[in-house]
């Protein structure tokens, strides 16, 4: 408003000057050529800043605003930031996190093909700070062309302190790490798990019951604690062979042995992005058809470690479970399944290149099931969460097995 | 014994976690961050950032602030607090952190913002805010961190561009990382920046 106040005097004093200039020049009759032209062409100059003035009031009339336009826009901005806060403040918030990843696989023995594509949603619904459901699908496409649709977890968590969530549902098994934590595609540094990581191998993927973990701050040192309370597996049996094939650790929502599985982790956080920690299951379990006539001892120990130093990462695991004796049972002796890895990951800074190696080591119940591996692979990381993965598997087994043929393996994985 | 071990966690474990359930539900506080009803504390930016770096590359490459937006980030945070065994006062730090961390680097932040500061030293600032990536010898803590004392490291720029770099964050060639701006921490205004980048010259440079 002052601006356009000072505007109008300026205007008006060029108007003023523009016309009383030349009535002055006329009234005085007795000045010569020179005054004249000097006047004439002051006032053509006066007139041209008047025609200037004129033109920029007239634009400035046209940008100025008036009071309601004023409002109308505080409104709208009103409306925008609350617009704003609504999606940033609701007490539910969905969110889709996940991964997937493409795997071209050559192995002795058998021809190259592209043998894997993978989709796994992972599905979050956190309401306020006090509940998160959080579920992963494992969509895979299947030798003969179809599609494996399966659960992986799904788990309602309950925050019920700082240092205590409780959960129930289907959860990844927290004894030990690569089973819980390592094995998503764009955390595996490899396209493969470890030796007797894998399913129905040594190490539990997963349970369904009830479930809490946590963590504390004891001096500055991070402990971290996982318990449940399942219905723990069940035994595949060979009753012609007198044998146990395998165990089923994979959660299941029969509990025919009637008997439940309790177990947890405890780890421990020495320094920086590091972290010790030891597993532990007990309880029973029973051969598949058997159920609760041949309940067995079921045990599970584990220690894992994890270390990253700069462009290094470390870490290793070992897992084992075992079984007892059933004397009524078609494969009455106990058996134990026993796996271990170690592995080193450097980054070639500054470049997008990393070097991984990792050996393995799997004792089956079933002798032609053994393998030890060495696993040599080199990626390239996109993204942090993006990386394109080749390795060699050197795998030694029993002599003719699938567990001895040497495998060559790319894939592109992408969490996000 | 294998027996008796079983009998200790069938009478302990499953009755102690339905209790615990049973407390939290009923919004008996018996810790100060109790969620159904407690007061929690505020996330605290600079602890966020030491927990952010030393925690997340034990599995898992460091994925930069700036990949979700604030609202995303609260559900992938939660989730990492059950990955990780974090505390309830650890989530809400590296919340903070990462909230504060990833707005866009378009936004420039001015040499001469109105921001009171902390009124700290460079070297008080330095090991809050800059030290979990930075490390307290200067070296990089985590990977694409570049190393101060290198002689032809960062420090060898030149003070105006360093000063821009700090205040509005930066990516140096072949980290997948942006440092935030200001660290992440808004805390500190343009006298924090010189401070600690006076300390950066005096402890790191050659």
């Amino acid at each position: 408003m002052k601006h356009l106040t000072s505007q109008w005097r300026q205007t008006a004093l060029a108007a003023v000057i523009a016309v009383a200039l030349p009535l002055n020049a006329a009234a005085d009759s007795t000045v010569g050529d020179d005054t004249y032209e000097a006047l004439k062409s002051q006032v053509e100059m006066l007139q041209q800043q008047l025609q200037q003035i004129q033109e920029t009031l007239k634009q400035y009339e046209q940008q100025t605003v008036t009071n309601e336009e004023v409002q109308e826009l505080k409104q709208e901005l009103a409306e925008v930031a609350s617009q704003q806060s609504e999606w940033k403040n609701t007490d539910s918030i969905v969110h889709l996190a996940g991964y997937g990843d493409a795997t071209y696989s050559d192995k002795e023995g058998s021809p190259g093909a592209f043998s894997g594509a993978r989709f796994n949603p992972i599905f979050h619904y956190q309401y306020k700070d006090l509940l998160m459901l959080g579920a992963e699908m494992a969509i895979e496409v299947e030798d003969d062309g179809g599609t494996s649709t399966e659960l992986e977890y799904t788990t309602i968590h309950l925050f019920a302190t700082d240092y205590l969530a409780v959960g129930g549902g289907k959860f990844l098994s927290p004894t030990g790490q690569f089973r819980q934590n390592i094995h998503p595609s764009w955390i595996n540094k490899l396209p493969t798990a470890p030796s007797g990581f894998g399913h129905d191998q040594a190490a539990p993927i997963s349970e369904v019951g009830l479930q809490g973990m946590g963590g504390f701050l004891v001096a500055g040192l991070n402990i971290n604690y996982g318990a449940y309370v399942g219905n723990g597996p069940i035994l595949e049996i060979d009753a012609v062979d007198g044998e146990i094939e395998a165990v089923e650790a994979e959660g299941r929502t029969s509990n025919d042995d009637d008997k439940l599985v309790y177990g947890g982790r405890l780890g421990l956080a020495p320094w920086p992005n590091s972290e010790v920690g030891v597993s532990f299951a007990t309880g029973e379990v029973a051969g598949e058809d058997e159920k609760n006539n041949a309940t067995r001892d079921y045990d599970v120990y584990g220690a894992d470690a994890a270390y990253k130093w700069r462009n290094l990462g470390l870490r290793g695991e070992f897992i084992k479970q075992k079984v007892g004796s059933a004397g009524s049972s078609a494969a009455p002796n106990s058996a134990s399944w026993q796996a271990w890895y170690a592995q080193a990951a450097y980054r070639f800074m500054p470049t997008n290149f990393e070097g991984v190696v990792r050996y393995s080591d799997y004792d089956a119940n079933l002798k032609n099931q053994d393998q030890e591996q060495w696993a040599l692979g080199i990626n390239y990381l996109f993204a942090p969460n993006a990386m394109a993965k080749l390795a060699y598997n050197f795998n030694d087994g029993k002599n003719n097995s699938n567990a001895d043929d040497n495998a060559f393996q790319v894939q592109f994985a992408y969490g996000f | 014994m294998r027996h008796a071990i079983s009998n200790i966690f069938s009478g302990l474990v499953l009755p102690g976690l339905v209790a615990m359930a049973a407390v939290a539900w009923s919004g008996v506080a018996f810790s100060e961050g109790l969620s159904t009803g407690g007061v929690m504390s505020e996330g605290d930016v600079n602890r966020g950032a030491t927990t952010w770096a030393n925690n997340c590359t034990r599995c898992h490459e460091m994925r930069s602030p700036t990949e979700f937006r604030d609202d995303i980030w609260k559900p992938v945070v939660a989730h990492m607090r059950l990955r990780g065994g974090l505390t309830g006062e650890q989530q809400r730090d590296v919340l903070a952190f990462l909230q504060a961390s990833n707005s866009p680097r378009a936004a420039q932040v001015s040499f001469e913002d109105s921001t009171p500061g902390t009124g700290l030293s460079g070297k008080d600032i330095y090991s809050q805010t800059c030290v979990a990536c930075h490390g307290a010898n200067g070296k990089g803590a985590i990977p694409g961190v570049p190393d101060f004392t290198r002689p032809t490291g960062p420090l060898s720029k030149p003070d105006e561009e360093l000063l821009h770099n700090i205040i509005n964050g930066y990516q140096g060639p072949g980290s997948q990382m942006a440092m935030p701006a200001k660290g992440g921490n808004p805390e500190l205004n343009a006298a924090d920046v010189r401070a600690v980048l006076e300390y950066l010259h005096e402890s790191f440079g050659q």
